[in-house]
């Protein structure tokens, strides 16, 4: 237990344990008595998220993070994206729907850019009016995650960094594939005429 | 969704509450049958007594393991059938580090807390992998090389090994490399660093380029992994062993020091260091190695012959022919007897040089086939100390000729000449070594001549 970030990562890996006893119990409930707690869940799971977000925060600003890049299927990260993200936005008559044209693996940091791709939908769905869209293309090399919405967009440009954006700008820039960097590009230029998310990976 | 009610859970975790929600969540996605390991003994227990369909290993095991660890050791020991699946759980964000750099991953990690649709999510995308490669995995475990490298090219080719692009070269690359063609597995490695710069890549290069010998450049693609990712632990130990082919044994001892301080119950990495440390002199560290493998290694069939033969030898150097003989005793007769020729050989060298009354007799019984047979490097140095010893020359020069013309010239020198001076015969294996300098530079103008020719 050497440093603060030593002393960090230790204190949000057992909150994090904890948070899971908590979440089995909970499923184990559901599954014993037909319930659907959902809600329930997704407060623990987003708790968890923004532990961890918390850490690479402190990472990035210590310019001590490093990507762990493996070869990832997107449409199994758009799944994901999915799953954590639909029920809650059902509560709110909102619909996700996503559109992935990226069939070959790709390598980049899964957890983080999960995270990243969650947190968009999150702030999206918080604006929008009934849709948010999650698409995956790819383009000369490049791969684009763009998280759309109906809303009213950012309404400054280039819009207040909380600490998921932050987060999510610095990551960008650390993937990086023969010489060509990462980038984020937040604008009002949505499909669905609400704002728009682009996450450009190499 | 698969169906999971005929699969057998393990879920393997030294905290109790955490076993539990492990197997709560196990139980929420169908799972009729799950069985607990609270450490990670009873978890190799377990799995060697009945494999199961999935393992549900939690990353911290206790006890100074992991399960990062635990992976390692069912692969060393073969008790882990491509089949099955490994998902390894951790709270640790710290654990996509090890995944994203080293050469033996899991099926897939799942990060605390998750879902039990979370965890349907993705062994339901595990299963549709492993039907993928079914096919590559019977012709693997046939040992069918040619014919798991055939599939793997048609399947790369297919519209449906688009996701599965870099997993069907790195499992084209090892299967290659187990085929003993490693030109091959060196082109397979440098198309995926086309792509990518992934660092079990570039050390999985630096392993082909070792087994051509081309040390020099082996150990300037291993230097650079070791230097970006130092939690990537074997790829120290390949450093080593390229430093200890390069003769560099004082340097292959300190980075193997290093890591077996972080890792000090891999006993793999403790054999590597009591050859290191006896390649560079360091009889006491070598002896102190060897002592912990053989005390601590507690996998049945864990420790075998050599690993006694390599305490015995560590006592010899550290002057102790006592404990050396005691080492060598303990290997009973008929164990001695099903021993290949080159560990006989060694055996016999050994007891000759630790007992003398005990061990000349079968050293000399020995001698008519260990002067026609090339045995192994470590073997052949046992036989040239004990043949310096009892002054056989003819042996002792002939096991020195195939090693310095052997591609363990340079691991070896130091430690031959030594013996050599030992005995007062310096000037002989200079000698040798000019027979074989000269007898290399005949063949390679026979080879340009024969090119030239062509």
């Amino acid at each position: 237990m050497n440093t603060l970030l030593d002393m960090l990562a230790s204190g949000i890996h057992d909150a994090k344990n904890q948070l899971f006893l908590a979440e089995s119990l909970i499923a184990a409930t559901e599954a014993e008595h037909g319930l659907s707690l959902g809600e329930a869940r997704y407060a623990i799971e987003a708790a968890s998220d923004r532990l961890s977000r918390t850490l690479a925060a402190y990472q990035v600003m210590r310019h001590s993070a490093t990507p762990a890049i493996t070869p990832v299927i997107l449409e199994d990260l758009c799944d994901e994206v999915m799953l954590a993200q639909k029920l809650h936005l059902a509560t709110r008559e909102i619909k996700l729907s996503i559109d992935c044209q990226v069939f070959d693996a790709w390598p980049l940091d899964r957890d983080l850019v999960t995270d990243m791709l969650n947190n968009a939908v999150q702030n999206a769905g918080r604006c929008a009016r009934s849709t948010v869209k999650l698409s995956v293309t790819s383009e000369d090399e490049w791969l684009y995650l763009v998280v759309e919405d109906d809303g009213p967009g950012f309404p400054t440009l280039p819009p207040a960094f909380g600490i998921g954006l932050l987060v999510a700008d610095r990551l960008a820039a650390l993937h990086v594939q023969h010489g060509r960097q990462g980038s984020l590009t937040l604008s009002n230029e949505s499909s669905l005429g609400g704002a728009r998310f682009e996450l450009r990976l190499p | 969704m698969g169906d999971y009610s005929k699969k057998r859970f393990l879920v393997i975790d030294d905290q109790p509450m955490a076993r539990e929600a492990l197997r709560s969540i196990a139980q929420t996605v169908g799972a009729f049958s799950v069985e607990f390991a609270s450490s990670y003994q009873d978890a190799i227990f377990r799995i060697r007594n009945n494999v199961p369909d999935i393992i549900l290993s939690d990353y911290m095991l206790g006890d100074g393991r992991s399960g990062q660890q635990l992976l390692e050791e069912l692969r060393r020991f073969n008790m882990l059938p491509d089949e099955t699946i490994f998902m390894m759980v951790t709270g640790e964000q710290a654990y996509e580090q090890v995944v994203s750099a080293v050469e033996l991953v899991p099926d897939d990690y799942i990060i605390k807390p998750f879902s039990p649709d979370k965890l349907v999510l993705r062994l339901d995308r595990i299963t549709a992998k492993k039907q993928f490669f079914a096919g590559f995995y019977r012709e693997k475990r046939k040992k069918d090389f040619a014919a798991a490298i055939a599939l793997l090219k048609k399947q790369n080719e297919s519209e449906a090994g688009r996701p599965y692009r870099y997993e069907i070269l790195r499992q084209q690359a090892e299967t290659q490399l187990a085929n003993g063609d490693p030109t091959s597995a060196e082109a397979t490695y440098r198309n995926i660093l086309e792509k990518y710069e992934f660092p079990w890549a570039r050390a999985g290069m630096a392993r082909t380029l070792h087994r051509q010998s081309r040390h020099i450049e082996a150990r300037q693609e291993i230097e650079r992994v070791v230097a970006s990712t130092p939690h990537f632990f074997d790829a120290a130990d390949l450093k080593a062993t390229i430093c200890m082919a390069q003769g560099e044994h004082a340097e292959a001892q300190r980075v193997l020091d290093e890591v077996a301080k972080r890792t000090p119950r891999n006993y793999l990495r403790k054999r590597l260091l009591a050859e290191a440390a006896t390649l560079n002199g360091d009889t006491e560290a070598a002896r102190t190695a060897m002592t912990d493998v053989i005390a601590n290694d507690t996998m049945p069939g864990a420790i075998a012959p050599e690993d006694r033969l390599a305490l015995a030898r560590s006592h010899i150097n550290s002057g102790d022919p006592i404990s050396a003989e005691k080492v060598l005793v303990t290997l009973r007769d008929g164990e001695v007897r099903s021993l290949n020729l080159a560990e006989q050989a060694s055996f016999a060298s050994l007891l000759a040089l630790a007992s003398p009354e005990r061990g000349i007799s079968k050293f000399t019984g020995l001698r008519p086939a260990m002067l026609s047979s090339q045995l192994t490097p470590i073997a052949q140095m046992d036989v040239v100390r004990a043949a310096l010893s009892v002054k056989d020359h003819e042996l002792a020069d002939l096991h020195a000729d195939y090693l310095m013309s052997s591609h363990d010239a340079k691991k070896v020198f130091g430690n031959i000449r030594a013996q050599y001076a030992l005995h007062g015969r310096e000037q002989d294996f200079r000698t040798i070594q000019k027979e074989v300098a000269l007898r290399r530079i005949h063949q390679e103008a026979a080879a340009h001549t024969a090119a030239i020719d062509f």
